[in-house]
């Protein structure tokens, strides 16, 4: 059976923190990914999941979560890292400061991590306020959609793996 | 004389509490002179938001006030308006309305039993922590979760901040064959919850008990959730109009939450009141398990609202099974209504306790006036009282880590939803003593 993929944008409606829901949107409209036969990639757009992240990908063999990053590199720089690279010790406080990394831990812990879980980002511009995108999120979207469409491609067995030569393999996720 | 120590303990982190806040104590000789539990939460403004906006604007609004218990703001709201506007929309919007609020009581209450109050009594941090020797338990609790996010889904679209209720019913009916397959995996996963049941009765709970007025919603038949009358175990029995005959918010310095007196007292709102004034509503299966748990309902112990919560859990599946048993597609899945200008009133059983609105409208359907009260402005005053009596009892010489740890564990216990932000709770504990 081939390999299911689940890519799932997280973020809120506000500024670049939106992100992650432009990038889903744009994939649902992407004539390559909606070549593929009906099943094999699944796009979801969610509010800040929490542990929910775990049942979300349940049934899928490989996971893309997309999202915003903080790490003080410049606004717009492309993000790619691994559930390995997480590093983000903190616990959660709450089920509302429940983000990405303390569900990627959590799945650690259950044993309930995909066979593969891709992170990828857009670095922030944290000045950016409102219900739209800055500048530099805006100007890096078109490459950053480009190369999710052909990361999900490798991962579900459509072509070779790929692999970005030019996002930067920051150890910090923001989430 | 009086000498004056000031111990100030650090708690970094409130952990499993949403909100934000500091606990001060004042002991002297030995005794809590003063106990504050200081609520940062900013106000919101968001009646004032209400104001001179069409009632069709107003469920998905509200929704925003929780993450967790949206349907809870959308349910007490719908209420409100459709009592303003006299209007009834029928028993197809009445069921699936129950539906949708089993949705959010099963998401919710597993989350706050899992994620934040059985790390507690199994002396864990966190869900991670805790997941490293329970893992099977975690796993159910977030499957539970999961098929309580779904039944909210399948109604309103999404799971959190639904869009699907409007005034007059839903936006949207969903097809039998999608109903069927939820109602399969509910049935399926009954047994689990009603394991999860036992499993909680069974943790090493604290025993004290405590002397409080309960106050909850009671229906003629039903376990209450979307409606009934205001009642309590002093004899209170009321319609949601007459709330405000009875209940009163008034602001403390010391919080920006309200608290909410009923009789110039605290009270208890929430599962464990829910459930020690309804036992006889509960469904038959439910009631037995209920008594063969070694509890003796109705409880004077806080400390099984744990167990209340997971109870809550299986009368919500059955319901939602029960109601989508019979699930057949409306012709309309909502009725038209025709504004008019008056007062309206609702009242529903939120996860954590009775969720009141009343809306004033102009004859357009604009809102000229809202007020809600949401049930952690009602338990504020009842935790305040609880922590006094629980530290007193537990002896406030003990030290500041298990002052703390026993303070928050009681906090917890309440499922305080106090705020969408960063969660600390700040320990001051000022003792006094006479040379």
């Amino acid at each position: 059976m081939p390999d299911r993929v689940h890519i799932i944008g997280v973020g809120s409606p506000f500024g670049d923190d939106r992100l992650g829901w432009v990038a889903a949107e744009s994939l649902q409209r992407s004539s390559v990914l909606n070549s593929l036969e009906p099943g094999r990639i699944a796009i979801s757009i969610m509010d800040r999941p929490g542990a929910m992240l775990l049942a979300l990908w349940d049934e899928a063999d490989h996971v893309i979560l997309m999202d915003g990053v903080r790490s003080g590199a410049v606004p717009g720089t492309r993000h790619r890292l691994t559930a390995g690279d997480v590093t983000d010790t903190c616990i959660p406080a709450t089920s509302h400061g429940f983000g990405i990394a303390a569900a990627l831990q959590l799945a650690q812990v259950l044993e309930n991590l995909p066979n593969r879980l891709l992170l990828r980002g857009i670095e922030m511009d944290v000045c950016c306020t409102g219900f739209t995108l800055s500048a530099a999120v805006t100007a890096a979207m078109p490459h950053f959609v480009r190369e999710i469409e052909e990361e999900t491609l490798a991962l579900a067995g459509a072509i070779h793996p790929f692999r970005s030569k030019t996002a930067s393999e920051s150890s910090f996720f923001a989430r | 004389m009086t000498e004056k120590h000031q111990i100030p303990i650090r708690v970094p982190v409130l952990a499993r509490v949403e909100g934000e806040g500091t606990l001060e104590l004042r002991v002297r000789n030995g005794a809590i002179e003063e106990l504050r539990l200081r609520i940062f939460e900013p106000p919101r403004m968001f009646e004032k938001l209400l104001e001179g906006r069409d009632y069709t604007e107003i469920p998905d609004m509200v929704a925003r006030i929780c993450g967790i218990c949206p349907v809870a703001y959308q349910m007490s709201a719908v209420q409100a308006i459709e009592n303003l506007f006299g209007v009834e929309p029928g028993p197809w919007v009445r069921d699936m309305r129950r539906v949708f609020y089993c949705g959010e009581w099963i998401q919710s209450h597993s989350l706050h039993i899992h994620m934040l109050a059985a790390p507690d009594f199994l002396g864990y941090a966190s869900i991670t922590e805790m997941a490293r020797d329970h893992a099977h338990e975690v796993r159910r609790g977030l499957r539970l979760q999961a098929l309580g996010n779904e039944i909210i889904r399948l109604l309103g679209a999404r799971s959190v901040h639904p869009v699907g209720a409007r005034i007059g019913g839903f936006h949207h009916a969903p097809a039998r064959a999608q109903v069927d397959a939820l109602r399969e995996k509910l049935q399926a996963a009954l047994p689990e919850a009603e394991t999860l049941v036992r499993w909680t009765a069974a943790l090493n709970l604290p025993t004290e008990e405590q002397e409080f007025t309960a106050v909850s919603l009671r229906h003629p038949r039903e376990y209450p959730m979307n409606e009934g009358r205001m009642v309590s175990n002093r004899g209170l029995d009321i319609s949601a109009d007459r709330f405000e005959s009875r209940f009163v918010e008034h602001q403390e310095m010391h919080s920006t939450a309200l608290h909410c007196l009923h009789d110039g007292k605290p009270y208890l709102v929430g599962p464990l009141a829910r459930l020690n004034l309804n036992l006889d509503r509960l469904p038959a299966p439910v009631r037995s398990l209920a008594d063969s748990l070694g509890i003796k309902f109705p409880s004077r112990n806080m400390y099984h609202s744990i167990v209340a919560r997971a109870l809550e859990i299986v009368v919500a599946m059955r319901e939602a099974i029960r109601l989508l048993e019979v699930y057949a597609e409306p012709s309309a899945p909502y009725i038209s209504v025709t504004p008019r200008a008056g007062t309206g009133y609702g009242c529903t059983e939120a996860p954590r306790g009775l969720l009141w609105h009343r809306y004033d409208a102009n004859a357009a359907g604009v809102v000229i006036k809202a007020r809600i009260v949401p049930p952690t402005s009602q338990n504020q005053a009842r935790m305040e009282e609880d922590l006094r009596t629980s530290l007193q009892s537990l002896g406030v010489r003990q030290g500041e880590a298990v002052l703390r740890r026993r303070g928050e564990m009681v906090i917890r216990n309440y499922d305080p939803c106090i705020s969408c932000a960063t969660h600390f709770l700040d320990l001051r504990v000022r003792e006094l003593t006479h040379a």
